[in-house]
């Protein structure tokens, strides 16, 4: 019957956003009773590393809203071309239409709201399904009503929504919170952008979101001026549903600058609307062409991928614990116990695309054997690149592509260097005080040096197309003779010792020094 | 009630000016008295707005808008058992009105009074002096209440603020197409369409302006273009461009995937029903709607079960009767070319050019060389 569509990213947006978010969510679905109904999340340009916003509070979610949420993930990539044009990490219009272009299309209805929103149909135990079942075809909203930031965080349990919107009912009337703030037509509410339902045709026949408005605000305004133009009025559900708002202004969120926030301009995008439809975006709105991924919660998890895919390359633990030493005298011992670094490895890469293709420098042959199985097991179906510089490396596996490192680095959307002994076996001890043989030696010199190149030459061997730089994930980097050359390369934070693994982007060090260590690698000095 | 109905739409003189309960006119007095009450409840006097709605609709029973806004004031003072049904009933009123032709521009395609609208605006022009959307919204309803005069007025207020925007310059072209006033519609349409080639909302209108001047090749040229550019959701909408342009086999294709999509809508199996019989094929006029109420008497017509001076006598409005009289022209077709071009050419003269049959008729005529 319904298409929810909201929108965010694995950030902290406003005031404790992981608990608004979970009410939120977790209301929304309880008021669905129709099989097609459906939440679409429009993830929004979170970080390749971070899982989308949904996948990082799951535990908080119920069943139900794991059941019916659809997310639509798009990469940081998608959004890079409109980067330098604002100054919102996360764009409404774009996130909002890229949803409604993916709807479902037996839905009539679209209802836009907001990950802080709680819907109280006002005969208790109406669905909204069926208020928008009943109701005929219009463009409605209803006015929004606040709560106090301490009445949700402190009473409402994220995961008994019909315990918390029976909470509200009446809190509604002890609080006094039921208060209709009227605006101006064509908006007729103050903050209608939490609830404005629209049929499915009508959002497809004006052109969606109008995609120019990137500044941030009055996108929910210039939508009731354009679909109150194309209905001829803005009707409301004030009879049969109220909707209540998490008030979060303890902490600003990103976009609220008080009188300095900067937005979309309110003449241009309210005041002289003259048509519903948006030509110029006529064809394009909603980025039909741009392969969006969908993540679902309740099939396919990311912990179910990470634990089908590690149960290809390692076996359980047999003892209870096993040691390691970070102590500086092992500063140059290179061993590191293989099936307890594989998780850490596998965890910098699990949110990534399933199409990537991923390079991998090592020396280690059993490394890169266990990688492959649990990148297979995980999912992935873009290549994992082998340059056949590395010599040792099994490059028969179905993962693999191997080649010239020079004819591979332009492939490569992401990098794991691996800074292994070519010699170390599955059972040899761990940071015993083990020197490196000759053969790890040639073989870690080969390693260091296609590391520093990669790194150094990053911006100018980009895929073509790709904007934003390339992750590097250094395996067996910390506390050990590589760090410093890792780190001299890439911004990586300080991880404890256990995890073995470090990431980050390439570094962009202006200084003479830093400018050195670029030239030095870019030609293997 | 369709005349009072008609009357609040079609007959007030400047909406834009408070109408009071001392004016005669039964529309306008129940005008007068919705916002009347409008203002007292935005005043908080909520038994006093309630006594005005309640003036309102004992005038004009079906005003939706003020059964509406009895409804809220009702659900305000706690009564929201009995401003239940008077919220169900506004909206049930207004889902009532018929939509205007799907090929038409938007502001054509939703009937209503717009009471509250063009309030709303007027009160957003107090303080909105920059823009040009609240004067073009009133335009639009106005136009939509057949008040084209009025329309062009706000429309052109707008353009002094959005000085040639082609959207609203188009929207003038129609309140001037309304007026008659066809070769100025053409000039502005012409300007929209220089700006935006692919807007089919202008291309119908420039159509039927061009069509109203007897230019049908021309016409037809806009609805050609204009069908090209009409997506495959939108069924109705391409059948009745189609229909106009006499594509009658397309128009039977379009029309059925029109009734899938709103199979209650009788117009689309009348107009299924006519296609088919254009092409010879044998449809049923059993598709009509259980009901006795318009344009039920077509299918009647359609079926011989009531003739010609019957359908005409039942056709008790100017846009009826152009109906009617084209159903006529294509039953007479077979046997009698020269009656049923006598037919179309009575739609041509008394239809308005905006009518699908308008349409239709011109281009039979054209293939009858008549």
């Amino acid at each position: 019957m319904f298409s929810v569509i909201i929108y965010g990213r694995n950030d902290s947006h406003g005031y404790n956003l992981h608990k608004r978010a979970a009410i939120s969510f977790n209301a929304l679905a309880e008021v669905m009773s129709d099989p097609d109904d459906e939440i679409l999340f429009v993830d929004y340009n979170t970080p390749d590393d971070h899982p989308t916003f949904p996948e990082a509070i799951w535990d908080t979610l119920t069943d139900k809203a794991k059941k019916v949420m659809r997310i639509l993930r798009v990469r940081p990539e998608q959004h890079a071309h409109l980067k330098s044009k604002t100054h919102l990490v996360a764009l409404e219009s774009q996130s909002r239409n890229i949803a409604l272009r993916r709807s479902n299309p037996a839905n009539r209805w679209i209802l836009y709201t907001n990950t802080d929103m709680l819907l109280v149909s006002r005969i208790q135990g109406q669905s909204v399904s069926d208020i928008l079942r009943e109701v005929p075809d219009g463009f409605y909203q209803v006015p929004r009503f606040e709560i106090p930031e301490m009445l949700w965080e402190a009473a409402f349990d994220r995961r008994d929504p019909a315990g918390n919107l029976v909470k509200l009912r009446d809190w509604s009337v002890r609080f006094h919170l039921n208060q209709v703030v009227h605006n101006f037509m064509p908006m007729r509410y103050d903050a209608l952008g939490d609830f404005q339902a629209a049929l499915r045709e009508d959002m497809i026949a004006i052109h969606g979101f109008d995609e120019t408005m990137i500044l941030g605000w009055h996108c929910d305004s210039n939508l009731a001026a354009r679909l109150a133009l194309y209905r001829g009025r803005v009707d409301t559900l004030i009879d049969k549903v109220f909707g209540y708002h998490c008030d979060h202004t303890r902490v600003a969120a990103a976009n609220n600058k008080g009188r300095k926030t900067k937005m979309n301009d309110h003449d241009q995008y309210i005041w002289n609307v003259s048509t519903p439809y948006l030509p110029a975006q006529a064809e394009s709105w909603g980025w039909p062409d741009v392969e969006i991924e969908e993540v679902r919660l309740d099939r396919e998890t990311p912990y179910e991928r990470y634990v089908a895919g590690l149960g290809k390359a390692i076996k359980p633990a047999t003892v209870p614990f096993t040691s390691s030493s970070c102590e500086w005298h092992l500063y140059d011992d290179l061993t590191y116990d293989l099936p307890h670094t594989l998780p850490f490895a596998c965890d910098q890469v699990l949110t990534y695309p399933r199409s990537t293709a991923i390079m991998v420098i090592g020396a280690r042959p059993d490394f890169l054997s266990s990688f492959a199985a649990a990148w297979e097991g995980m999912g992935f179906t873009g290549p994992i690149l082998v340059p056949q510089e590395c010599v040792g490396l099994p490059t028969d596996l179905p993962a693999i592509t191997t080649g010239p490192f020079a004819e591979l680095l332009p492939k490569a959307e992401l990098f794991m260097v691996e800074f292994g002994l070519a010699t170390q076996k599955i059972d040899d001890p761990v940071r015993v005080g083990r020197q490196a043989a000759p053969l790890d030696k040639k073989r870690l010199k080969v390693v260091e040096r296609l590391f520093r190149q990669a790194a150094s030459a990053e911006a100018e061997t980009r895929p073509a197309g790709r904007r934003l730089p390339r992750r590097f994930i250094g395996v067996n980097v910390i506390y050990n003779k590589y760090w410093i050359p890792f780190t001299d390369h890439v911004s990586a934070n300080i991880n404890p010792f256990c995890s073995q693994v470090l990431a980050g982007l390439p570094r962009i060090d202006e200084s003479l020094k830093g400018k050195v260590l670029r030239f030095r690698g870019r030609h293997a000095l | 009630m369709a005349g009072v109905r008609s009357l609040l739409g079609q007959r007030q003189p400047e909406l834009t000016a408070g109408a009071g309960p001392q004016d005669t006119d039964v529309a306008q007095q129940a005008q007068g008295h919705y916002r009347r009450g409008r203002t007292v409840m935005r005043a908080g006097e909520l038994a006093q707005a309630i006594a005005e709605f309640d003036r309102a609709t004992e005038l004009v029973p079906d005003y939706a808008e003020a059964i509406a806004a009895r409804a809220e004031a009702l659900d305000m003072l706690g009564q929201s058992e009995a401003a239940k049904p008077e919220y169900e009933r506004a909206r049930q009123l207004w889902a009532a009105d018929r939509p205007g032709a799907p090929d038409r521009r938007y502001v054509f395609r939703r009937p209503g009074r717009f009471t509250f609208e063009i309030e709303s605006y007027e009160l957003a022009l107090n303080r909105i002096k920059t823009g040009s959307f609240p004067h073009m919204a009133c335009g639009n309803a106005l136009l939509v209440l057949g008040r084209p005069g009025e329309a062009l007025k706000q429309y052109e207020r707008a353009l002094k603020l959005k000085i040639n925007d082609p959207d609203l310059t188009a929207l003038t072209g129609e309140a001037l197409s309304m007026m008659g006033q066809y070769l100025r519609a053409i000039e502005a349409f012409d300007f929209a369409l220089a700006v935006n080639s692919k807007d089919a909302d202008t291309l119908s209108a420039r159509a039927i302006a061009c069509m109203a001047l007897g230019k049908v090749d021309e016409a037809d040229a806009d609805w050609r273009r204009q069908i090209a550019l009409l997506g495959q959701e939108q069924p109705a909408a391409r059948a009745c461009v189609a229909f106009r342009l006499t594509d009658y086999a397309l128009a039977v294709t379009e029309f059925g995937r029109a009734i899938e999509k709103e199979p209650a809508d009788a117009y689309w199996r009348l107009y299924r029903l006519t296609a088919q019989r254009r092409l010879g094929i044998s449809g049923s006029a059993a598709d009509a709607a259980p009901t006795n109420a318009w344009p039920s008497p077509l299918f009647a017509l359609h079926a011989g079960a009531i003739s010609a001076d019957e359908v005409l006598a039942q056709a008790d409005t100017d846009g009826r009767r152009t109906e009617a009289l084209f159903q006529l022209g294509v039953l007479a077709l077979p046997d009698d070319p020269g009656l049923a071009a006598e037919r179309w050419r009575d739609v041509v003269a008394s239809g308005a050019p905006a009518l699908i049959e308008h349409a239709a008729a011109r281009n039979e005529l054209a293939k009858l060389g008549a």
